[in-house]
């Protein structure tokens, strides 16, 4: 009997063992750097250097060089997942979740260096690294009890004297997953986690900025026992994942990244290949605009902190982070006045460092976008931060800004930057702020500050989010706990770490069989 | 040192300081005329769902704009109480109409501002004036703790340590004047300051981080040394009080250190807090005795056991993470442990000076017991209450020739609340003592061994 889930705990780094622990993981890691990633299909990895990772707050430092699938590889790779996709769909859900349950032991046991692969590839900071690898674990612990629980207790059906019904899920075929580097371990493993325990066979496209990363999650799942024919790793560039997408035996897509490349995703998903022999699912998980909403009778001991971490921890590069803040006029004053205070005693800073809370962002380009957003602010607007941060000069590095009086369709108030700029709008009251989250076409996390039992009510009522935190910092949902995903373009409104997420990547099959025969019911 | 005393004869002892205190409580304490507060401590002691819209209440009493808000607060609170009784009813009917909600609010703002008064001296300093000499009077010292919002700001950090700056001039000025009170300024070490306040490190910086208290002690470090400067220029006591876990390292490590520095020897006096109800508080303690064994200054670091006022925060954050919780889970263990931890200390002087501060009666009468086994003066062991739970017990001591100190928080309403709803909460829960001895648990019982 496998125990009830519970979510792996994080480390509790305000105890100084635990803190060298990861500090001794880094400098094993630096020393094993660059690491080599293979485009890994079957038995037969082939390694190359067609793509590479840097760190981004020292963009000379290479931490991983990387082969990149080119279209023949991709075939090859969609052609093996077809060809083991029998087999694994046949292993029952226990063995398949034994194997998935192993890998999470081994991330377990690896899970300083993931951390710290986490920190260096993608200039997570400790706390969120660390969070990032917990949330992998719980991903396979959760969908590998999920996937159990559907093949052996799957929903009852009427019955009725004369016939048998039962309902049973079937695994789709090849499930496609083409991940983010934002949670480069606990997306892209939480995604093939899904198809793998429902039965599918998975190709896993990382994001170009964290093959590194994918690489462990693969190997985990390989020295776990999942067959080299139902994981497959392509790293490479964006037009591996167009391929995948196109491809006529891709059943599934799971996708987490932009509304731009996901709308291409379910645009291309839709028009069935000649030959093609079905309906290409999409699951989907793009971007937010995500709004905190703080009433007059907000306790601002609470907002302005966790308004903060929402917005700025990990350089605001999370879907769920807070962009805009809706604040009662009656409170607006002091709520701006504390939140540019705290924002300027943010530590800006390496990810390796503790106590940063803004690092790098990802990369060059990144950093350009939120200048610009930034620039736009101050020329636009009001920028609230007086501090002038001295930002290491190598790495992409960008100090959080805080806007405010801004006009009415500015780009900051509508447009997902994903990056450490927030904007400040006074409302006269919570309703006129539900009026604006109303007219978002975005629609993934949200936040309220309130003390009144009636009014959080009506705020639930009013929002179209997906996940809705009252007075709570809006991001670090947890397996299990806050299944997570949005709504309108933010997504298709499946919930990863949620009960019902596993039944995107099945298909629900009835039988129906007579039990009358001659009259008599046998 | 610890198992020096004789475990049958500290009992005894318990019991004879125990019986002498109980004795010098006042009888009947509260009268007929009991006030609404009181009535809903009551109500909440009894009913968790009326304690919890209670609690929320109050919190959020600052934050309310008109009568009218705070009445649909209350009764937006009340909506989830199940049965509710009697009084109950007739508020959640008042909140029907606008007169009735003017009324309410205006009711109900009245009993929470009472409730305030009862823990919190005054607005400022300078209201304090009276309670302070009253105290003298009576033959209690002061330590004077600042209330404020949440420090999320270098504005706030540096407002704060001026507020704390200007409070010892203050404070100077007021115990100057008033007559001597041996009992209450010197013991076996030599003298010890009138004036006396209690500082919170996470007021002192925006940047106390759980993973890196590195940041808050390098910041907090510059306000507290001028605060310490400021304490040994007029002759005042600093006191660092302990919050959670999450800023335990940082802020002992930052008091230790500081207290290191060559220009701080020779004074300031200062205090510690230790925190019985940690599982780590006996390794903690020792690490503090031996830093204090190579020490040489002029006034002996005090130090303050507690049990800790933040059990529940420490549960529920270990819960939710998955964590072993940093402090004892079982009431028994951190009151055994308190006695443990006394005797230790207690043993430890005079390297070190100590302040018992507890509302227990059991716990208060523990160390009465030890310090006259031990041979230790009254002088040699200091009480310490909070003000407004601990006033009863106050006066037995100071009634019995104890050494006693009303800690005497200072702030205006908004800045009070979080102080108001924990001492709230502890006065209404199941494990206090305080909740035990109003329910009229023998005195036998009280004394009994935790
Ligand atoms: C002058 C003074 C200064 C203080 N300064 C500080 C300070 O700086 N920092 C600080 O944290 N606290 C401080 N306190 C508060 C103190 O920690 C206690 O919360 C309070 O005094 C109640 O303890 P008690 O011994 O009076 O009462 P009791 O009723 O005997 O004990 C209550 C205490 O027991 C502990 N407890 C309750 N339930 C459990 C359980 N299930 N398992 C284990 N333990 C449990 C908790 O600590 C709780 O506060 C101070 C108290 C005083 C009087």
């Amino acid at each position: 009997m496998i125990a009830p889930f519970r979510n792996e705990p994080v480390l509790e780094l305000r105890r100084s063992p635990q803190r060298d622990a990861l500090l001794e993981a880094l400098g094993a890691l630096d020393s094993d750097l660059p690491l080599r990633v293979p485009v890994w299909i079957g038995d037969e990895p082939r390694m190359g250097d067609e793509l590479t990772s840097t760190d981004p707050g020292d963009p000379e430092r290479v931490v991983a060089v990387s082969a990149a699938a080119t279209p023949a590889e991709v075939e090859h790779a969609v052609a093996r997942a077809v060809e083991g996709a029998p087999a694994w769909a046949a292993t029952p859900a226990d063995a398949r979740a034994g194997a998935l349950l192993r890998a999470a032991a081994i991330l377990r046991e690896r899970r300083h260096r993931l951390a710290a692969l986490a920190v260096r590839e993608c200039a997570k900071p400790w706390a969120e690294a660390d969070a990032d690898v917990c949330e992998a674990i719980d991903f396979l612990e959760y969908y590998a009890r999920g996937a159990i629980a559907l093949e052996q207790a799957p929903p009852g059906l009427l019955q009725l004297p004369g016939e048998r019904n039962t309902l049973a899920y079937r695994p789709r075929g090849v499930v496609a997953v083409i991940a983010p580097w934002n949670f480069p371990l606990a997306i892209p493993l939480g995604m093939a986690a899904a198809g793998l325990a429902t039965g599918n066979t998975v190709i896993l496209k990382p994001a170009e900025q964290a093959p590194g990363c994918a690489l462990e999650l693969v190997r985990a799942l390989r020295e776990g026992g999942v067959p080299g024919d139902a994981i497959a790793l392509l790293p490479g560039e964006g037009e591996v994942g167009a391929a995948l997408v196109r491809h006529r035996d891709v059943a599934t897509v799971a996708f987490t990244g932009s509304v731009a490349v996901g709308l291409d995703i379910l645009a291309a998903a839709a028009r069935v290949p000649a030959g093609g022999r079905h309906l290409t699912r999409v699951v989907a998980e793009m971007g937010g605009k995500n709004c905190v909403i703080v009433d007059a009778d907000a306790d601002l001991d609470d907002a302005v902190p966790g308004i903060v971490r929402s917005a700025f921890d990990f350089a605001g590069q999370k879907c769920s982070a807070a962009s805009r803040v809706l604040v009662h006029e009656a409170v607006a004053d002091a709520l701006i006045t504390r939140l540019a205070g705290a924002v300027d005693v943010l530590v800006v800073g390496q990810a390796d460092t503790f106590g940063t809370a803004v690092p790098p962002v990802i990369e060059h380009a990144a950093q350009e976008r939120v200048e610009r957003y930034a620039e736009l602010g101050a020329r636009t607007g009001r920028v609230l931060t007086a501090r002038a941060f001295d930002v290491p000069s190598a790495g992409w590095f960008c100090p959080p800004t805080v806007a405010c009086d801004l006009p009415g369709d500015s780009a900051l108030l509508h447009e997902e930057i994903f990056g450490p700029v927030l904007a400040v709008e006074r409302v006269p009251n919570v309703d006129a702020a539900c009026d604006r989250v109303a007219e978002l076409a975005f629609a993934l996390t949200g936040g309220l500050y309130c003390r009144n039992p009636r009014t959080v009510d009506h705020v639930v009522q009013r929002s179209p989010v997906g996940n809705l935190y009252v007075n709570r910092p809006i991001t670090g949902a947890m397996v299990g706990r806050q299944p997570f995903g949005g709504n309108r373009l933010s997504g298709t409104g499946s919930k990863a770490g949620g009960p019902d997420y596993l039944l995107h990547f099945v298909e629900p099959q009835v039988v129906t069989e007579n039990t009358v025969r001659h009259g008599l019911v046998v | 040192m610890v198992g020096v005393v004789d475990e049958a004869a500290v009992e005894a002892g318990i019991r004879q300081a125990g019986g002498e205190l109980a004795a010098a409580l006042p009888q009947g304490a509260r009268g007929p005329m009991r006030a609404l507060d009181d009535r809903a401590m009551d109500f909440a002691s009894q009913d968790a769902e009326l304690r919890a819209a209670l609690f929320r209440f109050v919190d959020v009493v600052p934050a309310c704009r008109s009568l009218d808000d705070l009445a649909r607060h209350l009764t937006g609170f009340l909506d989830d109480v199940e049965d509710p009784p009697q009084p109950i009813g007739i508020a959640m009917r008042m909140g029907d109409s606008r007169a009735g909600r003017a009324a309410l609010g205006a009711a109900a703002a009245a009993g929470v501002r009472r409730m305030a008064h009862r823990f919190i001296v005054g607005q400022t300093p300078r209201e304090a004036h009276g309670v302070l000499r009253g105290l003298w009077d009576d033959g209690v010292a002061a330590s004077v703790d600042l209330l404020g919002e949440a420090t999320v700001t270098a504005d706030e950090a540096d407002r704060y340590a001026a507020r704390c700056a200007s409070a010892l001039d203050d404070l100077a000025a007021v115990y100057a004047p008033l007559p001597e009170r041996p009992l209450l300024e010197r013991d076996s070490a030599g003298p010890t300051p009138r004036v006396n306040l209690s500082v919170k490190v996470s007021a002192l910086t925006p940047l106390l981080r759980p993973d890196a208290p590195e940041l808050g002690k390098r910041d907090a470090a510059v306000r507290l040394r001028g605060l310490l400067r400021r304490a040994r220029e007029l002759g005042a006591h600093l006191h660092i009080d302990i919050e959670s876990f999450d800023s335990r390292e940082a802020v002992t490590e930052l008091v230790l250190e500081l207290l290191g520095e060559e220009e701080f020897r020779d004074g300031p006096s200062t205090g510690l807090v230790v925190q019985a109800y940690l599982r780590d508080s006996p390794a903690l303690l020792e690490r503090i005795l031996a830093w204090a064994a190579t020490d040489r200054r002029r006034f002996p670091l005090t130090i303050r056991l507690v049990k800790g006022a933040y059990w529940d925060h420490e549960v529920v954050e270990a819960r939710q993470h998955g964590w072993e919780a940093p402090v004892f889970e079982v009431k028994a263990q951190s009151d055994r442990n308190f006695e443990a931890l006394t005797t230790t200390l207690l043993g430890a002087r005079p390297r070190v000076r100590v302040a018992i501060a507890s509302h227990n009666l059991r716990s208060v009468a523990n160390a009465i017991a030890v310090n006259r086994l031990l041979g230790g003066a009254p002088a040699d062991v200091e009480f310490q209450v909070l003000r407004g739970l601990g006033d009863d017990l106050q006066g037995a001591l100071a009634a019995s020739g104890q050494r006693v100190r009303a800690y005497c928080p200072v702030g205006d309403l908004v800045a009070g609340m979080a102080y108001l709803v924990r001492r709230l909460l502890e006065n209404t829960s199941n494990e206090s003592f305080l909740a035990e001895q109003a329910a009229g648990v023998p005195l036998d019982e009280l004394l009994a061994a935790p």
